[in-house]
């Protein structure tokens, strides 16, 4: 044995009983890429604490891992009482991992602790329509509504029902309890969460009896601890690291990247030149280039292509620089300064993407000055009062996967990063909202939506996939919803 | 002595409450707090509530005051990103910053004395000239790098460390290695040139004439006199990667420390944890350098406090 193996045999020696890796089978190692800041699944609009507390909590309403709205903690799809009053009969025999039975008393609670202005929960950006819950009877809950809201049920997807043993209590920001498949067991601050499989769960006991979730924030360091055999699942692995893991996954994601253009700007009120915009873009090249394919071209609206309301035969913008150039020349615009603002470093590959399409833009005779602004000054040129950018850059999620979040956000001209004076397609974007009739809110999307895009109000990039790296012995579809199930993994 | 220390503390005083004070305007001045907490489909209502309910509506006065008043109690607030007190956080994570931080430095220091020794027993000799060669490499490698590159050696590819997280002593070898390099090299090549320096000086030449041993000429006489500069650019070192440098090891280590928590503050817009980690940093610094000029005094008697 030489000198070096036999320090590394000693140094792996002492190593195993120190740090065991993610070795016995059914137990598996998640590597995400923030630590939650609390467990309580009420406050924050946090993405680390989803990945964990989807685990543990359920909702009234879950989706497919394709999309599909079913019932979950709800026996059935609700029923519409009135206009502003949802019914749902509670699935029967599902209890919470302390034993407490799941009844329409701690739905109600669960409900009134997220609303309580009192408890200032961010979250309430998903709830801000519901008005409360009662209790019809041991097993029907009804949730009720502020005015008519056709979103609600995909609302209900989103607001996890605690056990009533927590409400009030200090345990539930740390010792979370749910219906769910797991449940929990520690959580070492700065270290680790464990949680185990819930053998009395309504569903089934999953296969995977244990996962301890890392939280590591560097992306390289999450693929080094995937090859180095640490983790099982790492999240956001990046689109140039898929040909080094072991093994990787992706499914369209959330996000949408889009530019909002200044429709009342000097530079950007034409809409020839907001076309020639649109046109100048080769957004297949960038979509290989940039994301090795794992985007999406956004198909001339900026919806997430799998949202309710997403008009799937609108056309794409296709590639005319020609034609762009035409246009340009046409709008007298030769030379114009437009203004492209952007951040660096909170989505993926957001400042690449601004260069990419001022490149483009350079090209057909504009002259793009791009601004990349640190984050929070921003925010405030996305969503302050000051006067709107000519082209601001944003990747839009859409959790609920409903339209109204992309026409409210950026079409609607009270819209906190709209830039346009549209009070028709205003008018029209109210009524969607609050219209319940399925057929008749997706015809206003329609009408919406092609509106926005004959008129080129936004330049749509693309619809990023997410990328999950993966040890060889997991099996694993990702959700398009980006929540990251336990219970649907399996070890080989 | 006592004096000097409770004049030190004074400005020490001085100097945390300016630090607050500014990080107090500037983070409300530059940025919406609330823009930055609150995700971005909120409605405008929900965030004139939110800022309401934290009191950022108030004028900027009377915030401070407030705050002012709170600090004089050790009260920083809730963070509003961990939903807990912003100092609980904060006594979380600073012994692992601090387990980090007297890790490396213990090392680098320990390193430099012998490696800035050799190298300067004989100046432009083969060990010279690797040890200065190595420390411009050490100086110039950027931490990032250095970290990941660690990782992929180590972790990776020899599979005997882990590559991130925190917990056995096995975890602190290679974030404590990549934090160690560049004080290292600094430290090592500042002994370097300090002692030959020294060592050309007439007293050295007398000190061997009338006998004394090269060794204790060195390690009493010489060594004793160039320890008081060593010293200050350590702890120039330690405050240094108090301040920031560890920020870049926690992140790419994944090292649960307050230089990573501080990073995540600032990307959540979190003030109250902001200004609890400014204020217990800045403490922490007034203190090393009071620290340091009494253990100046205890080498060098010729150092007036006065």
């Amino acid at each position: 044995m030489s000198i070096r193996s036999g320090i590394v045999g000693a140094t792996t020696l002492a190593l195993v009983g120190l740090a065991p890796f993610a070795a016995l089978s059914q137990e598996i190692t998640v590597a995400i890429g923030s630590e939650p800041s609390t467990l309580d699944p009420h406050l924050r609009d946090d993405g680390g604490e989803r990945q964990v507390n989807d685990n543990i909590y359920e909702t009234l309403m879950a989706r497919t891992p394709e999309g599909e709205l079913v019932p979950s903690l709800a026996a059935a799809p609700p029923t519409q009482i009135d206009d502003l009053t949802w019914e749902f009969d509670l699935r029967e025999g599902v209890r919470f991992h302390d034993g407490e039975p799941l009844t329409a008393q701690a739905v109600v609670e669960s409900v009134e602790r997220v609303i309580d202005p009192a408890n200032n929960s961010e979250q309430m950006a998903y709830f801000g329509t519901i008005a409360g819950a009662e209790a019809v009877d041991e097993d029907t809950v009804r949730i009720l509504t502020s005015g008519p809201d056709p979103v609600l049920p995909s609302r209900m997807y989103w607001l996890k029902i605690a056990s009533p043993a927590l409400m009030g209590s200090e345990a539930i920001g740390s010792e979370p309890v749910g219906t769910g498949p797991y449940r929990f067991v520690s959580w070492s601050r700065g270290n680790d969460i464990v949680l185990e499989a819930n053998p009395d769960y309504w569903d089934g006991e999953p296969d995977v009896k244990r996962v301890t979730y890392r939280f590591v924030g560097e992306a390289g360091t999450r693929l080094s601890g995937l090859m180095a055999g640490e983790f099982d699942v790492v999240t956001n692995l990046l689109p140039e690291f898929t040909g080094t893991a072991p093994k990787s996954a992706s499914v369209p994601g959330l996000e949408t990247s889009v530019l909002i253009l200044g429709t009342d700007n000097e530079a950007t009120a034409d809409p020839r030149v907001r076309e020639a915009l649109n046109l100048a873009i080769d957004r297949e090249a960038m979509a290989q280039s940039l994301f090795q394919g794992y985007a999406e071209v956004a198909r001339g609206h900026h919806v997430n292509p799998r949202a309710f309301g997403h008009v799937a035969d609108l056309e794409p913008y296709a590639y005319d620089p020609e034609r762009a150039r035409a246009l340009v020349e046409e709008a007298d615009a030769v030379g114009r300064t437009v203004v492209l603002v952007g951040e660096s470093g909170r989505w993926l590959k957001s400042r690449e993407q601004i260069e990419a399409v001022a490149a483009y833009w350079a090209e057909i005779g504009l002259s793009p000055e791009i601004r990349v602004q640190e984050f929070s000054q921003y925010l405030d040129s996305l969503m302050g009062d000051g006067p709107r950018p000519d082209a601001i850059f944003v990747a839009n999620s859409n959790e609920l996967l409903d339209a109204d979040r992309e026409a409210s956000f950026i079409y609607h001209m009270d819209g906190a990063a709209a830039s346009n004076s549209d009070a028709e397609m205003a008018a029209w974007i109210d009524e969607a909202r609050v219209t319940t009739d399925v057929a008749a809110r997706e015809a206003l999307y329609e009408r919406i939506f092609r509106k926005g895009r004959d008129l080129h109000y936004t330049v749509p990039l693309f619809n990023l996939q997410d990328i999950y790296g993966l040890s060889e012995r997991i099996d694993w579809q990702p959700r398009i919803d980006a929540k990251l199930m336990i219970d649907e993994m399996s070890v080989e | 002595m006592g004096g000097y220390v409770l004049r030190r503390l004074w400005h020490g005083f001085l100097v945390v409450f300016g630090v607050t004070a500014i990080v107090f305007v500037v983070t409300r001045l530059f940025g919406d707090p609330v823009a930055l907490m609150l995700p971005l489909s909120a409605s405008a209502e929900q965030r004139a509530a939110f800022a309401a309910e934290i009191g950022l509506d108030r004028p900027l006065v009377v915030q401070f005051a407030w705050f002012a008043r709170d600090v004089l109690t050790l009260d920083f607030g809730m963070s509003l990103w961990q939903r807990r007190p912003a100092m609980e956080v904060v006594f979380e994570r600073l012994p692992a910053t601090l387990l980090l931080i007297g890790a490396a430095l213990g090392t680098a220091m320990l390193l430099a004395i012998p490696l800035g020794i050799a190298a300067a027993l004989r100046p432009g000799g083969l060990v010279d000239r690797l040890v200065v060669t190595l420390g411009l490499v050490g100086l110039s490698m950027p931490q990032f790098w250095l970290g990941l590159l660690l990782i992929l050696v180590f972790a990776v590819n020899l599979r005997i460390l882990p590559t991130s997280g925190s917990g056995t002593p096995a975890h602190l070898v290679l974030p404590a290695l990549t934090l160690a390099l560049t004080p290292l090299a600094r430290l090592t090549i500042m002994l370097r040139s300090a002692l030959i320096e020294e060592l050309a000086k007439p007293y050295v030449k007398t000190a061997r004439a009338k006998g004394l041993s090269a060794g204790r000429v060195f390690g009493v006489h010489a060594l004793r006199n160039v320890l008081v500069g060593f010293l200050t650019l350590a702890g120039w070192e330690l405050i240094v990667i108090l301040a920031g440098y560890t920020v870049v090891v926690e992140t790419v280590f994944a090292w649960p420390g307050l230089g990573l928590t501080a990073l995540q503050a600032i990307q959540r817009g979190d003030l109250f944890l902001m200004q609890a980690i400014v204020f217990t940093i800045a403490i922490l610094i007034v203190v090393i350098n009071i620290a340091l000029d009494v253990a100046f005094k205890l080498v060098d008697p010729r150092i007036s406090l006065e």
